[in-house]
This record gives C-alpha cells, sequence and structure tokens, in this order.
C-alpha cells in the first residue's frame, strides 16, 4: 500500500471561498425565481445543455428550464434514487438513462424538490446535439404536457471545421424557430436585443475559458474537474445574463489570489490528472476524496465542455448572431467524433503536462461512454499515458460500489507512485 | 422445449468449420446456390446457412469475383449509393449466435448492446476483412460512436458516420441531406476509383424499387395470409436481401412470392399481433419461430425495414435529390426516427394497419431508443385496452423456457378472454 498524502485529513474543497459561496446564491435564486407561484408568471421553455439556444429564448421573454441540471442538482443531493424509482414503476427499464429517469420520474410526481418546484414546460426546444436520448426525452415529455416541441437537428461533427451546408441548415432551423416563437408570444424578433444577449454571453465564455485554463499552471490553482463543474451553472443555465459574466469574474479573482498566496486545491500537487467522463453526481465528495487521498489534482477535464469548448476558443459573436449560435450548437464536447475528442485528449495531455487519466464510465450514457474503452487503449498503449477506467453511474447511487472504485483507484494511483519511485523522479513530474 | 426442425441447422454436418470451430460456407462468385434456388424451402435453408458463418459468405464470394463490398449497420444507409458505384452493400446485423465475444467488452463497456459489440469484435478479429469501407448511420449513439473506433481499429478502410437528420419539418433538410450523402460519395468514390455517374444512379434506384416493391408485396401477403408464410420465411428472405448482389435477390424473391402466393393452408385459431422492436439488432431465429409456435400470427414487424423505408424513387432532375427525399418523406415511425406525430398514434395505427390483437415489444437487451419507446407505446395501449407483451432477447439466446411461458400466458390471455 502506498502512502497517501496528509491532505485525505483536511475536509474537501477548504480552498473553495467566495466564488462557490456566489456560486450557491445564484443557483439559489435562479430556482426561486422558476417558482411556478411567482406573478407575473413568464413562459417556460424546456431545454437541453448542449447546442442550446438559450439566448434566442431568453430574448423572447421565456423562462429556461434545464432538466439535466435539475437531474443532477437532485443526485448531488441524494435525491435521484426515488425519482428514479418511480420511473421504473411508469415502465422505463434499468439500462435507460438515468437522466432521463431522475427527470420523468420527479415530473410525473408534481417536479417538487427541495430547491423548489419545477414549473411545467409551455415550450419544447430538443437540440439534438451529441446524444440521441434528447429526442426520446423531449418526446416523452411532449406526449405527457402536450407541450409543442421544436426539434434542432445538430450534425455530428466529424471534422475540425463544420461545412458550409452545416451552417445553413443550422441557421435555416434557426429562423424557423425564431417564426415559431413570433407566432407562440406575439412578440417580434428583436435582433439588437439578442445581440445584447450575446455580448453577455461571450464575457462569460471569456472569463470561463480564463478559469480553465489557469490549471495549465503547475501547480494548478483551480480542480479542473470536480470544482470546474460547481461553476458550470452560470455558463450553461445563466448564459446571456449579466450575473453569468460577472460571476467568473469574482470566480478569476479568486483564481489570482490563491496564485498569489499559495492556495492550492491540495498542500502537495502529487499528480496532475485529466478526468474524462460525467461524475458520479450521486457520490459525489467521495469520489472527489479518492483521488485527494494520493494527491491527485484534476488539471483538465472534458466533462465541464458539454455546454461548450469555449476553452478551446468558440466564442458567441453579436456580429454574426445566428451564424455564431449554429456555430455554438456544433461544439458540445460530446458532438465531437471519437477522432475530434481523441485529438482535444491529446492537445489536453500536452498542454496541462498530464501525468496520467481517469476515464469515468456511466453506466445509463452511451454518448459520453461507448468507446471509452478504446480510448483507454489508445491513450496508454499510442500516448503512453497511465490511464485508469472505472465505471458507475452519474444518476442512479445503485451502482456506485465504492470499496471497489477505491481499491482500484488506490491500486492506480500506488503503482504511479511506485513507477514513480523505481525511475527516481521527483513529485509533481511526469511519470 | 422441442426445437422446430427447421431450426436444427446449426448442427447440419453438410457445414464445413473452421479451427476456431465457426461454420464456414463458401459460395460460387456468381451466386449459383441462390440463382438456382428453386423453392423457398431451399432459399431458407441457404440463408440459414449463410447467417450462421460469421465471415459474410456472400462479401467473400462477392471479392472473389473480382468486386468491392460496403459494410452498412443498420437500419437505414442509402444502399442505391454504395450500388450505383459498383460496390456491394452488406448490411451488417450482428455476429449471430456463433460468434463468441472476446475483445470488444474491452474496447466498448459493459452496458451495451449484443450488435454493437460483437459488430466490433468482428472488426477486431479480423472476420470483416472482406469489407473495404463501412457505414454508420446515425440511429443512437453506439452506432454513431462505432465509427470513431472503426476509424482507428481499421485505419486502412473508410468509415463514415452518416447523420441522418431528425428534423423533418425544415425547409432545409433535403439539401443537408443532399450534403451528407456527397460526403459520403466522396468516400466511397475513393474506394471504387471512379466517380458517381447520374445514368447509374437512375439504374440502381429502379433496381432498390424493384426491391422494396417486393419486400412490400411480402409484408403484405404476411399481414392479409399469416398462414401461408411463417415469420421465418418472410424474415430470411428479406434478411437476404441485404446479403446477396441485389441483382441476385430480385428474381430470387419474385421466385419466392409466386410460391407463397400459390399456398393455400388452412388458417390457425391464432393471434394477430404486431412485433416492435427488433429493428436494429435482430433476434435469433429460434425466438422468432417461437413466437408462431405457441399461437401467434405476426401480421406486422419492423425486423428488415431497411428494405421498405420508401417505395420505389423515380430519378427526377435530380437523382441525389430524389433520395434524400424519399428519406426525409418517409412514413416510417420507429425508435430510430423523431416522430412525425406522437408515439401513440404510432403504435395505434400499427394496430389498425394489421388489423392486430395485441402487440409484442420484442428489444434488444440495452438498446435505449427501442426500449425509451415502449413505455409511451405501452401506455397508449393500455388506454385502449389493447393486451401487450414486453420480452429482451440478445444475440445470443440459449434457452427459451421463459419466453415461452410468457408468450403461452399473453395467447392465452387473448384467445380465452
Amino acid at each position: 500500500m502506498g502512502t497517501p498524502t496528509p491532505s485525505s485529513a483536511t475536509p474537501s474543497a477548504a480552498f473553495l471561498r467566495d466564488a462557490r459561496a456566489l456560486q450557491r446564491k445564484l443557483v439559489e435564486e435562479y430556482y426561486a425565481g422558476l417558482d411556478p407561484a411567482r406573478t407575473p408568471r413568464r413562459p417556460v421553455a424546456y431545454m437541453l445543455v448542449g447546442g442550446n439556444l438559450a439566448e434566442i429564448v431568453r430574448s423572447f421573454g421565456y423562462e429556461v428550464v434545464f432538466p439535466e441540471i435539475v437531474a443532477l442538482t437532485c443526485a448531488i443531493k441524494h435525491q435521484s434514487l426515488d425519482n428514479i424509482l418511480h420511473a421504473e414503476s411508469l415502465g422505463y427499464g434499468l439500462d435507460v438513462c438515468g437522466y432521463v429517469k431522475s427527470d420523468l420520474g420527479l415530473q410525473d410526481r408534481g417536479g417538487e424538490t427541495s430547491f423548489g418546484r419545477i414549473p411545467r414546460p409551455d415550450l419544447l426546444v430538443c437540440s439534438f446535439s451529441g446524444c440521441y436520448v434528447y429526442v426520446k426525452w423531449w418526446e416523452a415529455l411532449a406526449e405527457s404536457y402536450g407541450a409543442p416541441l421544436f426539434l434542432f437537428d445538430v450534425p455530428y461533427m466529424r471534422e475540425e471545421s463544420p461545412r458550409k451546408e452545416d451552417i445553413d441548415y443550422l441557421v435555416s432551423q434557426l429562423w424557423e424557430f425564431i417564426r415559431l416563437l413570433e407566432k407562440r408570444t406575439g412578440r417580434s424578433f428583436d435582433m439588437n436585443e439578442l445581440k445584447r444577449v450575446l455580448a453577455e454571453s461571450r464575457r462569460a465564455e471569456e472569463g470561463w475559458a480564463e478559469f480553465l485554463q489557469a490549471g495549465r499552471l503547475r501547480p494548478s490553482p483551480i480542480e479542473a474537474y470536480f470544482e470546474s463543474i460547481f461553476y458550470m451553472f452560470p455558463i450553461n443555465v445563466l448564459r446571456g445574463t449579466p450575473e453569468a459574466a460577472d460571476f467568473y469574474r469574482v470566480v478569476n479573482e479568486e483564481v489570482r489570489t490563491r496564485v498569489r498566496e499559495g492556495i492550492l486545491p491540495l498542500p502537495q500537487e502529487k499528480f496532475r490528472v485529466l478526468v474524462e467522463g460525467v461524475p458520479p453526481y450521486t457520490n459525489y465528495r467521495m469520489f472527489w476524496d479518492f483521488f485527494r487521498k494520493w494527491g491527485a489534482v484534476s488539471v483538465v477535464a472534458t466533462y465541464p465542455k458539454v455546454g461548450g469548448l469555449f476553452d478551446r476558443g468558440f466564442r458567441h459573436d453579436p456580429s454574426r448572431p445566428l451564424e455564431s449560435i449554429a456555430e455554438y450548437s456544433l461544439g458540445a464536447y460530446v458532438n465531437q467524433s471519437w477522432p475530434l475528442r481523441r485529438q482535444i485528449i491529446a492537445d489536453y495531455v500536452r498542454e496541462y503536462q498530464v501525468d496520467a487519466t481517469v476515464i469515468h464510465g456511466i453506466k445509463s450514457c452511451r454518448s459520453f461512454t461507448a468507446g471509452q474503452g478504446d480510448l483507454r487503449d489508445w491513450l496508454i498503449h499510442e500516448r503512453g499515458v497511465p490511464t485508469l477506467y472505472i465505471e458507475s453511474d452519474h444518476q442512479d447511487p445503485r451502482y456506485f460500489a465504492p470499496a471497489q472504485i477505491k481499491n482500484r483507484m488506490d491500486a492506480f494511483f500506488e503503482s504511479l507512485e511506485h513507477h514513480r519511485a523505481t525511475a527516481g523522479a521527483s513529485p509533481g513530474s511526469p511519470p | 422445449m422441442t426445437v422446430p426442425t427447421l431450426l436444427q441447422i446449426r448442427t447440419d454436418a453438410a457445414l464445413d468449420k473452421e479451427e476456431n470451430g465457426l461454420p464456414r460456407v463458401e459460395l460460387a462468385p456468381d451466386f449459383r446456390e441462390f440463382r438456382d434456388a428453386g423453392s423457398v424451402a431451399e432459399m431458407v435453408r441457404r440463408t440459414q446457412e449463410v447467417l450462421a458463418d460469421p465471415t459474410f459468405p456472400t462479401a467473400r464470394a462477392w471479392r472473389d469475383g473480382g468486386g468491392k463490398a460496403v459494410g452498412c449497420f443498420p437500419v437505414y444507409t442509402p444502399q442505391e449509393l454504395v450500388h450505383a458505384l459498383g460496390l456491394l452493400p452488406v448490411a451488417l446485423q450482428g455476429g449471430g449466435e456463433n460468434l463468441e465475444i472476446s475483445r470488444a467488452d474491452a474496447s466498448l463497456g459493459s452496458f451495451l448492446c449484443s450488435i454493437s459489440k460483437s459488430t466490433l469484435e468482428m472488426a477486431l478479429t479480423g472476420l470483416l476483412d472482406p469489407f473495404d469501407a463501412f457505414v454508420f448511420p446515425y440511429i443512437c449513439d453506439v452506432s454513431r460512436n462505432l465509427d470513431g473506433i472503426f476509424s482507428r481499429i481499421l485505419p486502412d478502410r473508410p468509415s463514415h458516420m452518416l447523420h441522418l437528420p431528425q428534423n423533418f419539418a425544415s425547409e432545409s433538410t433535403v439539401r443537408f441531406l443532399v450534403a451528407e450523402y456527397r460526403s459520403l460519395l466522396k468516400k466511397l468514390e475513393k474506394v471504387a476509383g471512379r466517380s458517381l455517374r447520374a445514368a447509374d444512379l437512375a439504374a440502381s434506384l429502379a433496381l432498390f424499387g424493384e426491391q422494396r416493391l417486393l419486400a412490400g408485396q411480402l409484408a403484405a401477403l404476411k399481414r392479409e395470409r399469416p398462414w401461408d408464410v411463417s415469420l421465418v420465411e418472410s424474415y430470411l428472405l428479406l434478411r437476404l436481401g441485404g446479403l446477396l448482389p441485389r441483382e441476385v435477390h430480385v428474381p430470387l424473391l419474385r421466385r419466392a412470392l409466386d410460391e407463397l402466393r400459390g399456398r393455400n393452408q388452412k388458417a390457425k385459431d391464432a393471434v394477430r399481433v404486431v412485433l416492435v422492436g427488433p429493428f436494429c439488432e435482430q433476434p435469433t431465429l429460434e425466438l422468432l419461430q417461437l413466437i408462431e409456435d405457441v399461437g401467434c400470427y405476426v401480421v406486422g414487424e419492423e425486423l428488415q425495414m431497411l428494405h421498405r423505408w420508401y417505395p420505389r424513387v423515380e430519378p427526377g432532375g435530380d437523382p441525389l435529390e430524389s433520395l434524400a427525399a424519399a428519406y426525409v418523406r418517409a412514413p416510417v415511425d420507429i425508435g430510430v426516427r423523431s416522430t412525425p406525430t406522437t408515439k401513440a398514434a404510432a403504435i395505434l395505427a400499427r394496430v389498425r394497419e394489421g388489423d392486430a390483437q395485441g402487440v409484442i415489444f420484442l428489444t434488444a437487451k440495452f438498446c435505449e431508443p427501442a426500449l425509451e419507446d415502449v413505455v409511451l407505446y405501452r401506455r397508449a395501449l393500455e388506454a385502449k385496452g389493447i393486451p401487450y407483451l414486453h420480452l429482451e432477447f440478445e444475440e445470443k439466446s440459449t434457452t427459451y423456457e421463459q419466453a415461452r411461458l410468457q408468450l403461452e400466458t399473453f395467447v392465452e390471455s387473448i384467445l380465452f378472454d
């Protein structure tokens, strides 16, 4: 057995300060704002994170609800299993996506959560971007609520740059969507309002990218997986509002303070880790502790990019509003083909000086997970990056086996430590 | 259970066996075994032999004749484009019952359908060597991701993920699909060593139109006189259509239809059912036969949708656009397409069309598109008091006792209601 670092004795995430507190406040305010009892009631659009059209919908005065984020919030608060079991009682099988079951179970139980009541949808906007289950999920919601469904078909990315025909197809659908919104709200489309919202989006994207890229520093002042996931909320849910843009100003100020004062995620950064995959939200803190115990800091991760590859340069552009929304919709991480995903990961390994990769496969998420075993093989044998593959679920606690996962992670980091010791390398240097 | 005589093919001593234990079938490059097959019984027997051999005997025979073959993952590939370039489109529908999975689990993950694992296993073990290229349509996330894995493990053979559109209401969908087809063609033209010619595409549209017309007639016969053609027969006759050169299959299917139309068997007191769910991965023949053995007539199913997507496509001014428009406007409403109406309307229409008394959901284990639809279908059926049964299957099944019991109970509950 190797030697865990003293950091295992410290409480999780003690380095988190103002930004985390502000993020909590934003979450609370957002759900309070969704309360169906609030007057005047604004129409509600349900939307998915990947390739979403939040800016357009917001410019028409809609509230936006992201059922994926509601589901993960339930899971992190240990409230997902009841919803999942209820969905299973409705007929959804064991092998159906945990997000779908958690959400549909919650909806069928009236939408009541410990963090607020989720309102019914007036409009369902399905951005089919990177996950086929999205279509099925939104069809089920449409049949439950009788709400109109707009299906925004986003081509899968197989080359680094989209074809002109892809952009034309997307922009054409965006205009059709705008006509639908005009018809439903009785309001005329205001291009200037959209440009104003996009400018706020861009400001948030700049701040978010700056935060993520701080992981390149050595040692890293950020936790690029577990901490970043907290900060995904504003970029995904509040993008286009001044609050989101201002949030990242606070985040980056805190990161600069950390660098100045030497406040780090762990006292000693022994392993710089890339994490690929959705987290086990039901056991989030425990999973994080499995890394911390070994002095493993995630310096870069793929999951925080599910809402867009902002760290790789994409920005909404108010001077090309619909074209840039079209380009944005293509950029969800899981909408990238495996060759593109491999390229992104290869770049991350180099740019962030990664020592090892941990892949967390999700039992019920084929989109993210199918092929991660092949990725492991590629990382180990073609890129020389030590890689661990473990599996559980993002929503369903029944699939998280703590002892098994801990044993595998212990063995992995112990072997890395051993390799380092026998190679005579100092902690923090690549194995 | 007693194994029906028809299904004892795997113990047939006439099949050669390779060192790896897999049955080995050799066909003549001119496919005379099928050109000369004079009866439905012979066609069905030969198809069973071909399916028992996971090394793709028809693709190997085609290569022996100097041709190149393209493996097409379910459910829909515009085969006409492959054919018009002189390539043989071959339906990749899994490894079947004889293939052992040893390497694919590690590459793909645990909780995935059999067809994805067996397809990858075949790629990793050289069983897909008869193919020069692959097409993976975006029918689900697993199919889509397989393309990216193939591009790494078989780098010398092009693999293409075809984005089949899901927005059927947009005025720009057909134009987008034409662009998709052009991207696919770019890769296929390299494989073929020549460019697509409009006249060739028009000829291919005509040939596949004929195949679909006959496939539609077979489905109609099965619906109208289900006692005269068994599910296994109709299934195998259509399954063959994705494996043989279509120039061989079309006359074979015509001969089969002539014989089947001439049958005049006595109708049994059986329950008319629609079979929903197996649109991609295919159940074993034993399971299909069991469904009718216990007292069902299958009057509607999703087994070989490739041959029933749309009727004849007229080339028009731009044959590529005509082909794309045919896909987009096809009235197909199964798990791999967003529904143009509602799932409730779709299932009730299927029941009406087949004048069915019940529905059997036969879904592949881990097939998410099918599993999620089942809930909505069930809700609609319950509201109308239409009985249903849900069974799951995998490519390799060895015992059918539980399925038989469930099916018998289902049939009895309808017959004696």
